[in-house]
């Protein structure tokens, strides 16, 4: 909130989104694909099949240009795109998982190095050397995903870090182990989707479905797996999240409109996996691309609802999705937004229009852009000055509702899925003067 | 004005003793600058050297391939020392990107059509094929994500200059220390790739490999190096006097702790120019063509001292009032150290496993 703003117009959220999504479904095919490898070639290795060799050897190219190239580079960028959009959640998370990450980096080194040496090492070592590589890659491409889901876990379900801070606490918090599972599931589902087209390309009938059949083996496990791990997750979610989406009170349409996606999703997914189970010989590649789109509609599907369902905070019961701290709502509404937000007043006026702007960058605009994702303008048109006050009131009043390091039950505010309006009466009449003028320059505009 | 845009310290407490931070940054950023060089020094010297000349094409080559393995490598190591930074300079680091954040963003795209255009070049050039547009285009995506990187280095430390930059993106260029710290990337990029690639040719001579193809390609590098040195002398000093009087005035009062790194520094390059000047015939000089390299790696860890304490000048006054509070995860700085020793280890053992376990003649391999 006190950082630099970015006015993108696309929404950072939408960012955000794009490269997570884009870098996940490489991220966990990098770890499944490891797996298949590695089997694969243990198989032809003690089988003597030179089709299963074949499969490995065209999937370990694969896995290089995808995997370290675009699935580091792209993880890379989750990191930056996240410091340029919740600067304020990223030092957080920086500063309470460091040695986390770490720990995830050293397996890195170790994921790549070996990645890159399986392939160059191919017809030049002995193959218990090769499948000895090839091993400990998904070792440390496992054990980067352990690592990484304590703390993608932790922001939507803090658990007991909101009362000690301890790192322990928030690392092993209440969905860790049922999102592991669910990722697990979704390694091997990707893995077998995408090393489909490379069994495929086998040009001995016999030898393709015998391929094809493995790896539909690989999808209907990594299905089966991740349909349980979501159940289990949706279990361990908070009271107030599961109101939002998962049953009884669906707050947010969009929410729970995503998760019946997913499922069906999955379950076409599903559908396809058995069909190459029991059907090998009649896999084609366009069945297989059909197979791998509902793969990526599933995990784009959860991802987006994972993200969505932590609304309105960035890290659950902790901070908001504009950077406020739980801890800090009394301050700012003595002391006001502005006397933090340095930069949200940047570049404005100091007339009540100026400062309610300032109020809009400091404390919607990580959300809500002028006419794009979230548009703000669209919403005040259809609302007069009294009930846009109204709402203000309401959402500065909703403060009140919060306890710092308790679980607040944000399902029984009007506003759930948004932070509280924080600061000064003052600023609260310059938001609204603001949101007025927009208004007013909207009516403009149609005239 | 300026205070009021530098972000609060982050209200959690650090995890870790600073100088700890400050060590595994160094350390880190060392080993990824090592990395770095060879990848953006490796490409220019790739796309300089005309394939048709003799030597040419296996320059190439040899360039290439070490970089499809270098660039991964550059990236693996760039995440810890980015990591270790954000602890102590998150607040500066975050407010400086974000005012450049589309070239930031952009940086990652760049890297990634250039390492795309690294395979795309070994492909063509295992396959006979030329490969001189693509290493010239991925020459160019690493030329600009040292721009990026020095930009953003530049405009981390220096808050006086965040409303200028956010008022408009161009101002970000407009430091009179950044073409003379391009360039001294740049220039130390093509020393370590020359004398790499003048090290690897003599060992390949060493081992039976074709003498004039390697003489070709260690000359080549030891005559970038040598060149890439003089200029590099002469920036130093343009660098070093366009920095900000107090900042140049505090690097000079700062007695041993900042002049012993830059005088050995400053000497180690000196001894580097004689050094590369005396190679006449790198095949027959094998001893001091090594030499070369090793002390280029010595004079650029000084460097990176040296670097890391006129940032902390830099940012002295914007970080007096800091009040850091230090609460030690000492449970998670173990796992970390468990890990890190584990990985390195086992990385180590399949590289020298990999190198060893070579299949004798009729035998069986992978």
């Amino acid at each position: 909130m006190d950082y630099p703003i970015w006015d993108l117009a696309m929404g950072g959220g939408i960012l955000i989104g794009l490269v997570a999504i884009t870098h996940v479904w490489v991220s966990h095919f990098a770890i499944g694909g490891g797996l298949a490898i590695a089997i694969t070639e243990t198989l032809a290795v003690r089988r003597g099949d030179p089709a299963m060799r074949n499969l490995a050897k065209r999937s370990s190219l694969m896995l290089i240009l995808i995997s370290t190239v675009f699935g580091a580079i792209s993880g890379v960028g989750i990191w930056v795109t996240i410091g340029l959009v919740q600067p304020a959640a990223t030092s957080a998370l920086i500063h309470t998982y460091v040695w986390g990450w770490a720990s995830e980096w050293g397996f890195f080194i170790l994921e790549i190095v070996t990645a890159l040496l399986y392939y160059a090492t191919w017809e030049k070592v002995r193959p218990r050397t090769h499948l000895l590589i090839i091993w400990l890659y998904f070792f440390a491409a496992f054990m980067s995903l352990v690592i990484i889901q304590g703390i993608l876990a932790f922001m939507l379900t803090p658990g007991r870090w909101l009362e000690t801070g301890s790192f322990w606490h928030g690392f092993f918090n209440p969905s860790y182990l049922p999102g592991l599972v669910l990722r697990t599931g979704i390694c091997l589902l990707l893995a077998g989707a995408y090393m489909t087209f490379a069994a495929l390309r086998e040009t001995d009938a016999a030898a393709r479905a015998r391929l094809v059949r493995l790896l539909a083996a690989f999808q209907v496990i990594g299905a089966l797996l991740a349909y349980g791990g979501y159940r289990w997750w949706e279990v361990a979610l908070p009271g107030s999240v599961k109101a939002l989406f998962a049953g009884e009170k669906p707050i947010l349409a969009a929410l729970a409109g995503t998760r019946s996606f997913l499922l069906w999703s999955l379950l076409a997914f599903l559908v396809i996996a058995l069909f190459a189970l029991l059907v090998p010989k009649a896999q084609r590649w366009p069945i297989a691309a059909v197979g791998l789109l509902a793969a990526f509609a599933f995990f784009g599907g959860y991802e987006r609802l994972r993200e969505g369902a932590r609304k309105p905070y960035v890290i659950r019961d902790h901070m908001f999705s504009n950077g406020v701290l739980v801890s800090e709502i009394d301050a700012l509404n003595e002391r006001g937004i502005l006397a933090k937000a340095g930069w949200a007043a940047f570049g404005t006026t100091a007339d009540p229009v100026g400062r309610g702007r300032a109020v809009f960058r400091a404390q919607c605009a990580s959300c809500h852009t002028l006419d794009g994702y979230l548009a703000i303008r669209p919403l005040v048109a259809q609302a007069d000055a009294d009930m846009v006050a109204g709402i203000l009131a309401v959402m500065k009043d909703q403060g009140a509702a919060y306890t710092p390091g308790k679980p607040t039950p944000t399902e029984k505010l009007d506003y759930p899925h948004m932070p509280p309006l924080v600061g000064t009466d003052e600023e609260v009449e310059a938001l609204h003067s603001y949101l007025m003028s927009l208004k007013a320059a909207q009516v403009a505009a149609v005239r | 004005m300026t205070e009021n845009l530098i972000p609060a310290l982050d209200p959690a407490p650090l995890p870790g003793p600073p100088w700890l931070f400050h060590l595994l940054w160094l350390v880190t950023f060392t080993v990824h600058l090592l990395f770095v060089n060879t990848v953006l020094g490796g490409t220019l010297l790739a796309a300089l050297y005309p394939a048709s000349r003799k030597g040419g094409r296996e320059t190439r080559t040899l360039l290439v391939e070490v970089n499809s393995w270098t660039i991964s490598l550059a990236v693996t190591f760039g995440i810890a020392p980015l990591l270790f930074m954000q602890v102590i300079l998150g607040r500066f680091f975050y407010s400086a990107t974000i005012l450049v954040a589309w070239a930031w963003l952009g940086l990652l795209g760049l890297l990634m059509v250039g390492y795309y255009l690294n395979y795309v070049a070994k492909f063509r050039l295992r396959a006979g094929r030329d490969a001189g547009l693509a290493i010239w285009l991925a020459a160019v995506c690493f030329l600009g994500i040292a721009v990026i990187q020095v930009v953003i280095s530049l405009l981390h430390m220096q808050p006086d200059r965040w409303a200028a930059v956010a008022a408009s993106g161009w101002a970000a260029l407009a430091d009179p220390t950044f073409v003379p710290r391009l360039l001294h990337f740049v220039l130390a990029a093509l020393s370590m790739a020359g004398a790499l690639l003048a090290w690897v040719a003599v060992r390949r001579a060493g081992r039976g490999g074709d003498a004039e193809t390697n003489r070709a390609m260690a000359g080549f590098g030891i005559r970038a190096a040598l060149i890439a040195t003089v200029l590099q002398l002469a920036d130093g000093f343009w660098l070093l006097l366009a920095l900000p009087e107090g900042v140049l005035r505090a690097f000079m009062r700062g007695g041993a702790a900042t002049m012993v790194p830059l005088t050995l520094g400053i000497l180690a390059g000196l001894g580097l120019l004689v050094l590369l000047a005396q190679i006449h015939d790198p095949l027959a000089q094998p001893t001091r063509v090594r030499r070369v390299a090793e002390l280029l790696v010595g004079t650029i860890v000084l460097m990176i001292v040296t670097r890391h304490q006129v940032r902390d000048l830099y940012l002295a006054a914007h970080r007096a009032g800091e009040q850091v509070v230090v609460a030690t995860q000492w449970g998670a700085l173990a796992l970390f150290l468990v890990v890190f020793l584990l990985c390195v280890g086992l990385t180590i053992y399949a590289v020298v496993r990999a190198l060893r376990d070579r299949p004798a003649p009729g035998e069986q391999a992978a």
